[in-house]
Formats: structure tokens, sequence, C-alpha cells
């Protein structure tokens, strides 16, 4: 894709965010976000909850989401257009509530069914900003991904095969007897090749990823830094709480009185979306620490 | 995009990376006409590699019933309806487009995306005849038959172009330098199973429970060790060979796999028009409807088939035949000396030896010595 295709697109969606809101019918909307303030709570933070009072006087705004317009496969169109966003923080940790429509839940499970799914994208390092496109080679992004699916693993447990496929009929699986003693679980899992590897992917964890990448077709999942999620899907909306500690050792860091940046993903399991099938805004969102 | 050469169709066609074709290039042939659906190949691979928790639907290696069977679900006629026409010039050369040629720009390759229930029925068609009304009697009274059907075994193709590796967003599949082996890192991929709706063959799949995909390994822990593939040892009709192929240019005709590919060219890859460079190859059924074979193996499909009958009076290609199921070592070549057919390692070093014609002996009804009646039971 050209640059200047980019470059029309992003114009394009400047635009679109700059309509008067007497344009629609609807209820006036809350202005697009220009840059997110943060203000402080004195509330407990060590929990994410989409229903908390707080957030009734949290700021925020709306941001307009393309679909991922540079590297194939990506969508046709964006299947998510609007990603309502407010934070607030309390000295230490910082949380976003993040509300868009999706007309279906979707937590993936079975085969050819994917996750509902945001991230949260900063600057990993100080200095100048990152492209917004994940990143670069030395100009590495520090996401914040929460799948649905996710967090279904990390409050009820990750699905055996039996919850997905009820009917299935299974003889016996290698190194598990049902009346004699089985192997030890490292044999057991040797017949699970990503699990046998490690793949953090293979594992329940605890419903939001922490993500390094340096460009796109780079990501890898890092060890936790206590961030956690919890959404709740109601008549065709999802709304999430992402919690992050403020500033992260060796991770990107936000600080009280300071300034710092932050991008959008979301991605719609329904419609088979995953990876870089996916809606993102094109341009970083200032964030002012109050 | 790059251009890369596919000698299967006779010309260069698109790819994401550039041509780099591996030092050897693992290769299947099997011969259509000999295999019976006793589905010991499916099961040899089953119990090798895929009998762990979310591999329970899967068959890196199935055989279909054609043309009504399919796993997943009606796969060939799916994708080569979503390619539209696919017609050859006169010098064998494809004039259609390829399935990466065809993506829509937001796409890498031209693709249907499977469904869940699409991998539930494996034996689907199983031993179901096309051609003749329900009510024709089911006499086969023709040649080719006008009642018709044939079995196609399939593995993964370790495709030269494969489609699977060029849909990854993660670069989670890599082809192997020292044998064209295609494996999908399971360390690295994230199960977004781009791979699975990329690859026309459907010979990539997602488990559930790794939550990354996975497909067939071309059995390369053997075949490190000069020993071809389980699905290929352990079948019954001894109807495949495994072995390595050259590209056209690079043929030798010493070599089993150049030799039935390039030289009698009696085995052909399928579906090449989509574009990938399959490599495992099929001695196409001789009694089967020439239109459906024209459309599965190309233009070259009625030569095969002449050449294939002639097979009896050429020693050397009857000969190599015999070799086939004979060792569960790789053949790298072969030669066939006064009605011997021999197999040699990747030293020269001699592995098999086995006679074109089987020595016939006549023995008496009564075995004097033994007091006892001979019968030919075994
Ligand atoms: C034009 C901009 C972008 C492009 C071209 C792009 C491309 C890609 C590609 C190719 C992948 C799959 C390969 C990989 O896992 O590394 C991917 C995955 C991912 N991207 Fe992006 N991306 C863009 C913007 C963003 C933004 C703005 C965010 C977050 C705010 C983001 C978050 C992610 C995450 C979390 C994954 C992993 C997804 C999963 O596991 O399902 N991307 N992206
Ligand atoms: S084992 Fe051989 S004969 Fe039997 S189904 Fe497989 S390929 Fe055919
Ligand atoms: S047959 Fe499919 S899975 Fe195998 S290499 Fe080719 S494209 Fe990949
Ligand atoms: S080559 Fe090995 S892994 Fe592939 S289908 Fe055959 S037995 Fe299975």
């Amino acid at each position: 894709m050209s640059h200047w295709k980019i470059a029309l697109m992003i114009a394009a969606n400047l635009a679109l965010g700059a309509l008067p809101a007497g344009c629609s019918d609807k209820p006036a909307k809350p202005a697009p976000l220009k840059e997110l303030l943060v203000k402080r709570v004195s509330a407990d933070l060590s929990k994410a909850d989409p229903g908390a009072a707080y957030w009734a006087q949290a700021s925020g705004g709306d941001v307009s989401l393309l679909a991922q317009p540079m590297v194939s496969p990506r969508p046709e169109k964006a299947t998510t257009s609007t990603l309502s966003v407010q934070a607030v923080h309390d000295g230490q940790r910082i949380a976003f509530r993040l509300r868009w429509k999706d007309p279906e839940r979707s937590e993936a499970g079975r085969l050819g069914e994917f996750s509902d799914a945001l991230a949260l994208e900063f600057p990993l390092q100080d200095g100048p900003l990152p492209p917004v496109m994940m990143g670069a080679k030395g100009m590495p992004v520090h996401l914040f991904h929460w799948r649905a699916q996710y967090q279904r693993d990390h409050e009820k447990g990750k699905p055996t095969i039996a919850q997905l496929y009820p009917n299935v009929s299974i003889d016996m699986y290698p190194m598990e007897f049902k009346d004699a003693k089985g192997g030890t679980e490292a044999q057991a899992e040797a017949f699970s090749p990503g699990r046998a590897e490690g793949n953090p992917q293979s594992y329940s964890k605890t419903g939001v990823d922490e993500i390094v990448a340096e460009g796109f077709s780079t990501s890898s999942v890092l060890e936790g830094h206590g961030s956690l999620a919890h959404g709740d899907w109601k008549d065709g909306e999802w709304s999430l709480v992402i919690v992050r500690p403020l500033a992260i050792d060796g991770g990107s860091k936000l600080a009280v009185g300071g300034k710092g940046n932050v991008a959008f993903a979301v991605w719609q399991g329904g419609e088979g979306e995953v990876g870089s099938r996916k809606s993102l805004t094109m341009a970083w969102t200032p964030v002012i620490v109050q | 995009m790059s251009k890369v050469k596919n000698w299967q169709l006779g010309r260069e066609v698109e790819y994401p990376y550039d041509e780099s074709r591996p030092k050897r290039q693992w290769a299947i042939i099997f011969d259509l006409n000999k295999c019976i659906a006793c589905q010991t190949c499916t099961l040899a691979c089953k119990t090798t590699w895929t009998s762990g928790k979310g591999q329970e639907y899967m068959f890196w290696n199935n055989v279909e019933t054609k043309p009504w069977g399919g796993y997943p679900l009606a796969w060939d006629l799916r994708i080569l309806e979503k390619l539209g026409r696919q017609d050859w010039g006169k010098n064998g050369e494809y004039l259609g487009k390829t399935l990466i040629e065809a993506a829509p720009p937001t796409e890498r390759v031209l693709h249907y995306a499977p469904t869940d229930e699409d991998w539930m029925y494996p034996n689907v068609g199983e031993d179901d005849c096309a051609g003749a009304p329900v009510d024709s009697g089911g006499h086969v009274q023709k040649l080719p038959h006008d009642e018709w059907m044939f079995y196609l075994p399939r593995t993964c193709a370790h495709c030269t172009y494969p489609a699977c590796l060029a849909a990854c967003p993660r670069k989670a599949i890599y082809k192997r330098e020292e044998d064209g082996i295609v494996l999908i890192d399971q360390s690295r991929c994230k199960g977004y199973g781009e791979c699975v709706r990329a690859c026309p063959y459907k010979k990539s799949m997602y488990n559930p429970y790794t939550r990354t995909s996975e497909k067939c390994v071309g059995c390369y822990p053997a075949v490190e060790e000069g020993i071809q593939p389980q699905c290929v040892v352990n079948c019954i009709g001894k109807i495949r060979v495994m072995g390595f192929i050259n590209p056209p240019w690079k043929a030798r005709e010493d070599n089993p796999i150049d030799y039935l590919v390039h030289k009698k060219k009696i085995a052909l890859p399928y579906y090449p028009q989509l574009g990938l460079e399959p490599n495992i190859y099929y001695i196409p059924p001789i009694h089967a409807d020439p239109e459906y074979l024209h459309q599965m193996f190309g233009p070259r499909v009625d030569d095969a088939i002449q050449a294939y009958k002639q097979l009896v009076d050429d020693p050397v290609a009857a000969g190599l035949l015999c070799l086939m199921g004979s060792s569960d070592r790789i053949l790298h070549r072969f030669a066939v000396e006064k009605g011997v057919a021999i197999g040699y390692d990747a030293d020269g070093a001699e592995i098999v030896r086995v006679p074109v014609t089987e020595a016939i002996y006549e023995r008496s009804a009564f075995d004097a010595g033994r007091g006892a009646a001979r019968h030919n039971t075994p």
C-alpha cells in the first residue's frame, strides 16, 4: 500500500471523527478524544470493575477506528468503528474503561472460532514515538492484549475438549489411563506440542497478555507485571476494564503529572478477526496523568 | 510480490517470498491404481503423531473416495469454485490464475475457511460411484469405466511455494533447507489459523487444546535417519514411495522420483493450477473419468495414463514399481539389472534387491518327505 493512500485514510478518519454531533439522530455523543485526561481517584484499582461508581466522573471520549490498512490479511472494512475510552489512576495503577459495540459475544474454543479482543499499545521507551503500527526495530511498543477467551480461562478455567465438544468420545489419551497409573505430566504433555514447547498460547494466563513488538510479525508475549482485566458483554456492547501499573520496570512508563501516549485495536471474533485482522487507531492519543 | 519459477505450470507465478529451493525436496509418489482405502496409512500416522488432546479429529494422512469424498467436506470443490476458470494452453502452460495471483488485495491467498462441522465426516462418500444413473444396474462395461470412483490418499504436499507459509502473519511457518519439509514452529504459532484458511489442500489443522495449528511433519525424524515416513512404510498396497525430487532442469534418471515424474511422466501433482508446486505426485487411476482427471491432474494426464499402460514392456520402470514398498529406507538411486531391481541409499550402499518377476516354483501336490499334502494357503 502506498503512503498517500494511508495518509488519505487517516485524513478520512480524522474528518469522520470531526463530524458535528448534530448530524446524527442519536443522543449527543461525547466529543472525539483529542487527549485522554486521567484523573486520580481514591478507589481500589486492584480489581478491574467496569461497573464501578468512579467511571461516572472519569473523563474520556470516543476514538474512531479503521480497518487495519497496511498488511494482508486484513479486514475489508472496520467492524468496530467507534471505541469509547476513559481512564483513572490511583497513584500506582492506571485503569482504562473501553466500550464498543459487538453484536455477539465470542470466546472462541472450537475449530474456526475466534475471540473478541482489545489491545492497548504504549511506547516501551522514552524518546521519539515509535510507529503506531506496532513499533519498529529499535523502537519497541508494549501491548496489553485482552481476549474474551483469556478472561474465560482465567475466571472459569481453560475448557477441556469434553467441555468444548460434549459428545466427544475418547478411549484414552497417551499416558493417561482410566484404571492404571499414567505417565508424568511432562510425558503426557509431550503429546501436546504447543505445551511441550512452553508456548504461552497453550496455557491459561491472567486474562490480559503483556506483549512486546518491534514491528508487525514480531510480537511476543512477556512475563506479566500484574496487569489485569475484566469485561462484561451486555446487549451488544462490551464494557472492559484493563488495569496496569503506571510504571513498569523495563516496560512502558506513565507518571503522575506526566504525559504519555496510547493506541487502540479491537478484534471482533464473530467476524473471524484475529492477529492482523482488526480495527485500530492509526495515530497515538496523548495521555495526561493528572 | 516476487516472481518465482513453477515448473508444474510452465511459467512464473507470484509468491510473497523469493524463490529458494531446498537442497533436497521431500516427495511421495502414490499409485492410485493400487490403493485399496484400507486406511492403514491413516492409522500409522494417527498413532505416531496425533493421539493427543485437541488432535482427536486430525488426520494428517487421510484417504478419501473421489469424487464424493473430501476431508474436510468438499475442500476441493469449494476452492476450485472460488478460483473460477482454470484453462491450460496448448503447450501445457497454465493460463489461469493461481490462488496467490487471484487473492484480493486484503488477503495473501484466495481461500475459504472450513467450519468446525466440515471436519466431522472424514469418510463421507466412501466407495460411492459417480457417472451412471442410480438405476443403471451397476454394470461396468466400458473402459474407461462409465461408473467410476477411486481412492485418493493425501498428506501435506510440502509445497515448494506453500500457501500456509505465505499466509502466516507471524512467520511461524518455515520450509527446511535440508529436505524441503514445511513445519509450523510450535513455540511461535499463535493459532490465528491463517494457514488453515490458506492451505487449499486443507492440510494445516487447528488444535483447540494447544491453540496452535499443526500439520503433517513429513515424519522428519525418520527422514533424517534415511527412513521413509510412517504412512509410506506401513502402506499395505505398497502403492507409495517417498524420496527426493529435483526440479526438471536437475532431474536424474537414476533417482526413483525423478524417473517416474520427469522421465516417464507418469506421476503428476494434484491440482497444480492452485500454484503451490505441491510435492505429492499421483499415478492417475487409468479407468476413472478422463474429464475429472483432467481437472485434478492437468492436461498431461492422458499421456501419463498411456505411459502407465505401456510399463509392462519397460523392464526398468517395472523394476522400479517393484521397489515401491520393498524397503523402509529412502531410495536415493535405483538400477535394474538382469531382471533384478536394486535400491541404493544416499552413500551409494545397496539397501534392497528384488526380482522384477517372481520366480515360479512347481512342486508336487504331496510332500513325500513330510508325508503331508501341500496347499497354497500360507
Ligand atoms: C497498521 C497498523 C498495524 C499493523 C499493520 C499490524 C499488524 C499486525 C500483524 C501482522 C499481526 C500478527 C503478527 C504478530 O503477532 O506479530 C498483529 C498482531 C497484533 N497486533 Fe497489530 N498491527 C497494527 C496495529 C496495531 C495496534 C495499533 C495495536 C494495539 C493497540 C496492535 C496490537 C496487536 C496485538 C495485540 C497482536 C497480537 C494479536 C493476537 O494474538 O490475536 N496492532 N498486528
Ligand atoms: S495404506 Fe496404502 S493402500 Fe491402504 S489406504 Fe493407505 S495408501 Fe491406500
Ligand atoms: S499442502 Fe498445505 S499445509 Fe502442506 S505445505 Fe502445502 S500449503 Fe502448506
Ligand atoms: S509423512 Fe508422517 S506426518 Fe506426514 S502424513 Fe505421513 S505419517 Fe503423517
